[in-house]
């Protein structure tokens, strides 16, 4: 590739490379205020209940996420990320006569329950009738995923850019080993 | 410092309120929660474990308890997990502490730009 198609290149990452800077700072001043939105909600909750009514203390035993993370390649090396709600598993079914002959053979193989239901809200974790201040911090937690999963891409994105400039750069300095 | 773990586990709280926490029997939680009486070489050791899960994508953590194991986190150089630095409640995001916006502006430098 000749230095000036390489400049050009890299030039248009450098302008990319200087977007995603400017996107990443404006996503990240979202977050800390949605961020501190659900600090704020948390704390009316904990008004409203008790000091130690939200905290790890509730935490369940056993938890399932309700959302998970899904990755995509754009392109080689550079990850892109979105949050996607967990799948809801169908139940297992299970006809009457399969029912009969498990209870026949009484309780000593019960068969693990298959994770068929799906995940727990994690706001039951804190009762049965929560506030509308629990509710709307979950509401500000949840927005900060998925602007977590955008910043996560926007990150991926700088770096590989970071990469990409590096490498272009080596390559003009080999071609044009005395350019100033 | 007596409450800082309560600091932290709001912030922990607040996202496992957003469904992304797992714990059961069989696998190890996806989260920690920094208490006060927490010691630096449990956090390393929990990030270590979490970069090598594969089932985690991104990795959220308190900024000045990233700055604990500050080595960490700069040595981490693979797209997957991304890890993510937020802020907490009496810290405020610095964005001159982020490891990937020092790695970031580490290219705008005289002698990069020639």
């Amino acid at each position: 590739m000749a230095a000036p198609d390489l400049r050009a290149e890299l030039d248009s990452l450098l302008l990319q490379l200087l977007g995603d800077l400017e996107e990443l700072e404006g996503k990240r001043a979202v977050l800390n205020t949605r961020v501190e939105e659900g600090w704020l909600s948390l704390a009316k909750a904990r008004y409203a209940m008790g000091a130690k009514s939200v905290g790890p203390l509730q935490y369940a035993s056993h938890m399932e996420p309700q959302v998970c993370l899904h990755t995509s390649e754009a392109q080689e090396g550079l990850q892109k990320f979105k949050v996607v709600r967990a799948g809801v598993h169908t139940p297992e079914e299970v006809g009457p006569g399969e029912a009969a002959l498990r209870r026949r053979k009484g309780p000593a193989k019960t068969p693990e329950p298959q994770s068929s239901e799906a995940p727990q809200d994690p706001l039951n974790w804190f009762g049965i009738l929560v506030p509308h201040s629990l509710r709307q911090a979950q509401a500000s937690f949840r927005d900060g995923l998925q602007l977590a999963a955008d910043i996560a891409s926007l990150q991926n994105r700088i770096d590989w850019g970071r990469n990409q400039i590096r490498g272009l750069q080596k390559k003009l300095k080999q071609l044009e080993p005395g350019a100033a | 410092m007596a409450g800082r773990g309560k600091l932290i586990a709001g912030t922990v709280t607040g996202f496992l309120l957003g469904g992304i926490g797992e714990l059961n029997k069989n696998r190890h939680p996806n989260f920690l929660v920094v208490e006060k009486d927490t010691i630096i070489n449990e956090i390393e050791d929990t990030f270590r474990q979490f970069l090598h899960r594969d089932d985690i994508g991104i990795i959220l953590i308190n900024q000045h308890i990233a700055e604990m194991v500050r080595h960490a986190l700069d040595a981490h150089q693979h797209s997957i997990p991304a890890v993510l630095e937020i802020p907490s409640k009496e810290h405020l995001y610095d964005a001159t502490k982020d490891s990937i916006l020092r790695r970031a502006r580490g290219m705008f430098t005289a002698e990069d730009l020639c």
